[in-house]
């Protein structure tokens, strides 16, 4: 490859990066705060199936989240996210979105939790339990 | 895709120091791979908050894949399939019409995808070859490639040498940057078509 060309296609490269918006790389390194090392990642163990129609705008979906020793099902209703832990036991969880902002709410004696309103955009769960567990959702997007 | 990458020691340093909570190894990471995210959104034809939607959901998965990334060399075919996907959902989401292929939405002359990752990668590598240039260098290559080129008369005011040391300083420069491991392993002396 000739010097010239060399210069031109790191030319190209250099203004490839700097149309690249300041905030879109703050936003990138913003979301480091976002790791937790003690907490176990339940992953999606199913593709949100989708229970309505296309017709509707805010289409009925679930997910299950897996983690070693328990999971999470979780229903989009249409006004609250509600789901439960299995096998049942009681907690405290979180719903984290990607702005930053946390809701918490009880898990009961029977695993149920429900948050209202529904969370726009995307989010994961924060599971706590008695037994000092820490279980914390991948990123999902409604 | 991407295969190259698996010799660049200083990715596999950046995912591994990251891994051990260094914000300054993400900050790197996130500048080195920021162009690819925010390109493959613009193919996607995606603008303003969609871009920034997608974004971060790519930053947010990664920091969470982390830990489990088994081969970190593997991490900017990763990021391209996770920017794919997410742009994918955001125009679903919006109920657009999705055509069989992404590439579709592009305007022609667009080179395919294959091929425009191919161009990615390389300019990854060019840019973090020229990161680590020094200052002097990348000031001369900085003028050199503007576009359009300056002036020799304004690069020797500008950096303060004579107008005959131009040239030479300038293969100099562009000896050293061939001479970064993970770029050279790309300058086999193929070009690719931006």
């Amino acid at each position: 490859m000739s010097d010239d060309s060399l210069l031109e296609e790191l030319g190209a490269a250099v203004r490839d990066a700097a149309r690249v918006p300041e905030s879109f790389r703050a936003a990138g390194r913003a979301a480091f705060a976002w790791r937790n090392v003690d907490a176990e990642l339940a992953s999606l163990t199913e593709d949100p199936a989708a229970v309505g129609t296309r017709a509707e705008p805010a289409a009925l979906r679930a997910f299950t989240f897996a983690a070693r020793e328990l999971s999470i099902e979780v229903e989009v209703t249409a006004d609250a996210l509600v789901g439960q832990v299995v096998p049942p036991r009681p907690g405290r969880i979180e719903l984290r979105t990607g702005t930053g902002t946390v809701m918490a709410s009880e898990v009961d004696e029977v695993g149920w939790f429900a948050f209202r309103p529904l969370p726009t955009g995307m989010f994961r769960l924060y599971l706590q339990t008695p037994d000092g567990s820490q279980i914390l959702t991948e990123w999902v997007t409604l | 895709m991407m295969d190259t990458m698996r010799d660049d020691p200083t990715l596999v340093a950046l995912v591994l120091a990251a891994r051990d909570g260094s914000q300054t190894a993400w900050d790197q990471l996130v500048e080195r791979y920021a162009p690819l995210v925010y390109g493959i959104c613009r193919r996607h034809g995606l603008a303003g908050m969609d871009v920034d939607d997608v974004g971060a959901s790519v930053w947010l998965r990664l920091v969470e894949r982390l830990d489990t990334i088994r081969e970190p060399a593997a991490l900017p075919g990763w990021i391209a399939t996770t920017t794919r996907n997410e742009c994918l959902r955001a125009l679903r989401a919006r109920q657009r019409t999705i055509p069989a292929e992404p590439d579709e939405r592009l305007a022609a002359d667009d080179p395919p995808f294959d091929d425009w990752l191919v161009a990615q990668e390389r300019g990854i590598a060019l840019r973090a070859a020229f990161a680590g240039l020094p200052d002097r260098c990348r000031r001369l290559l900085s003028l050199l490639f503007a576009d359009p080129p300056t002036p020799y008369s304004e690069i020797s005011a500008a950096i303060g040498i004579a107008v005959g040391a131009i040239g030479p300083n300038r293969q100099r420069c562009l000896d050293r940057l061939r001479r970064d491991p993970a770029l050279a392993s790309l300058l086999d002396g193929t070009e690719v078509a931006r």
